[in-house]
């Protein structure tokens, strides 16, 4: 993975518990990032997910590499920091078909909006759905709450 | 096809476009299960999130048990060291129940492309499985076994039974079970299924999955290894103690139904040859299933990442810690929601009727896909 080092020196790069790569990326290399990675061979996409840290919005694209032979497999974790409000970023899903719908997942629990997605809607929720994006960590849930079933009293 | 097609598993809605009786267009529409599960492990211990795992994927529960609880053994670092039987015994259930997910998944396929039959004797070979998993972990589906740092109980006493047990003692030891299993359960599979003529006529050639789109679909499991692609999380990145285990992986050739079919078939004979080893190894060393561990499971800050391969495909959990007794995040990749993205680019061209071969050749449970 020495690639990602020289190519782009500026990132910040750490180890995960399990020897995996991360790698924190300013938002406008983003794309240069992923398609450096997709070159080099990582072209499966694990995951991809965001996470809500209060003040900023992380999105992480977990990238690996298939090879049969190889044992004890490395992948990369792609980092972006992105605002709360009104974040968008490149879509990767047109690189990795296997992102799609990873992708509107996170449109639908976070609402970062993917730029150039082919299919841009929710997933889990119903289209309509007009109470926000659930795993925000802020998220209050506005629908009317259930009228509590009263217990019935016995006669004495 | 809505939600209330008999012949689809669970609640998946598809919305076809015919031209005649050929697709054109698919795309499936899901959510009708969603529990926000990832919303409510942020509001429960790491222990009460175990539980949840095992409504995703509910035909093999085990293996999510184990996923999301290596995951957060990963986190505790060397702090929790779990015993050595508790590692084998978790091996070998969460292959018993790899078997017992590939029969339901087997037979359901054949039930969707018209074979009853199949799946009666499917039903009837889980009941034994689930008598012994009854017994080993108290529940017959959604067990709640496995612990952070091993086990809630060892396996009881006699349901290993000996290497000699034969058919009348299948729903009594493990032994029997496999010795049911290897004489007389998968021979019959093969002659009754896979060798059946009408069934490969409606089988081979449809649903064709190349092996780049297969990596590029992000697939794994049976769909990938029946692509052609020899691909096993077990071997490739050995987690738990599958590094001394011997098995093979099948690997399909190319990459249709059958072949995904057939992927399956062969696993359940790896799968106990597996148990096999780890009885072997469990009838010789008793011990410990529980190490120690804090009282208040509070795990170190930092982020996991936790791949395995479950019984669909690679089941892998990203688990955050920020030092709390609660995880901050828990993002569940489910094999079956990454699968279901294959139909759309599957299905079309092909008949109707193709798309349930197809979508049972994929294995999809809707638990998982909606989480």
């Amino acid at each position: 993975m020495d690639f990602l080092n020289e190519k782009f020196p500026d990132a910040q790069f750490s180890n995960l518990v399990n020897g995996d790569m991360e790698v924190l990326v300013p938002k406008e290399r983003y794309e240069e990032v992923i398609r450096a990675c997709y070159d080099a061979g990582f072209k499966y996409c694990s995951v991809l997910s965001a996470i809500d840290w209060k003040d900023r919005l992380t999105l992480v694209a977990s990238l690996s590499r298939i090879n049969p032979e190889e044992v004890g497999t490395k992948s990369i974790h792609v980092k972006v920091d992105l605002p709360r409000q009104g974040a968008r970023i490149w879509s990767i899903s047109n690189l990795y078909p296997g992102a799609n719908w990873h992708e509107r997942e996170t449109y639908d629990m976070y609402g970062i909006r993917f730029d150039g997605h082919p299919n841009h809607r929710r997933i889990l929720l119903p289209d309509n759905w007009q109470g926000g994006h659930p795993l925000l960590k802020d998220f209050v849930d506005k629908r009317p709450k259930r009228p509590r079933l009263v217990r019935h009293r016995y006669a004495e | 096809m809505g939600p209330q097609h008999p012949s689809t598993h669970g609640v998946l809605r598809l919305m076809v476009k015919l031209d005649g009786e050929t697709v054109t267009w698919c795309e499936p529409d899901i959510g009708y299960l969603h529990r926000c599960f990832e919303k409510l492990s942020e509001f429960k211990t790491y222990p009460q999130v175990i539980p949840f795992t095992d409504r995703t994927d509910y035909l093999a529960a085990l293996l999510n048990e184990q996923a999301f609880v290596e995951a957060t053994e990963k986190l505790f670092g060397d702090a929790i060291v779990v015993p050595e039987r508790a590692l084998y015994i978790r091996v070998l259930v969460a292959e018993l129940q790899r078997i017992a997910s590939h029969l339901m998944a087997l037979g359901s396929n054949a039930l969707d492309l018209g074979a009853v039959t199949p799946f009666l004797y499917c039903w009837r070979d889980r009941e034994k499985m689930y008598s012994l998993f009854e017994r080993i972990t108290g529940g017959r589906l959604l067990y709640n076994y496995f612990r952070i740092g091993g086990l809630r109980n060892d396996l009881p006493e006699g349901i290993i039974g000996t290497p000699n047990d034969g058919e009348d003692k299948a729903d009594k030891t493990i032994w029997g079970f496999i010795n049911y299993f290897d004489s007389y359960v998968w021979p019959q599979w093969d002659a009754l299924v896979t060798g059946n003529r009408i069934f490969q006529w409606r089988t081979q050639g449809v649903g064709v999955l190349t092996p780049e789109n297969a990596v590029a679909y992000s697939t794994s499991g049976a769909v990938i290894r029946g692509s052609g692609i020899k691909w096993d999380l077990r071997k490739n990145l050995p987690y738990s103690i599958y590094d001394r285990f011997e098995f093979d992986i099948p690997v399909g050739k190319n990459g249709d139904c059958f072949d995904r079919w057939w992927v399956r078939q062969e696993e359940m004979r790896q799968s106990s040859r597996i148990v096999k080893q780890a009885l072997a190894w469990l009838s010789e060393n008793p011990g410990e299933v529980m190490g120690k561990v804090p009282r208040v499971l509070k795990p170190p800050k930092g982020e996991v990442y936790h791949r395995i391969e479950g019984a669909r495909g690679e089941v892998s959990c990203y688990v955050i810690s920020d030092g709390s007794p609660n995880p901050y995040k828990v993002k569940w990749r489910s094999p079956a929601f990454t699968h279901l993205q294959v139909v759309p680019h599957l299905t079309p061209g092909h008949k109707i009727a193709d798309v349930i071969a197809i979508l049972g050749s994929i294995d999809i449970v809707l638990g998982e896909v909606d989480r």
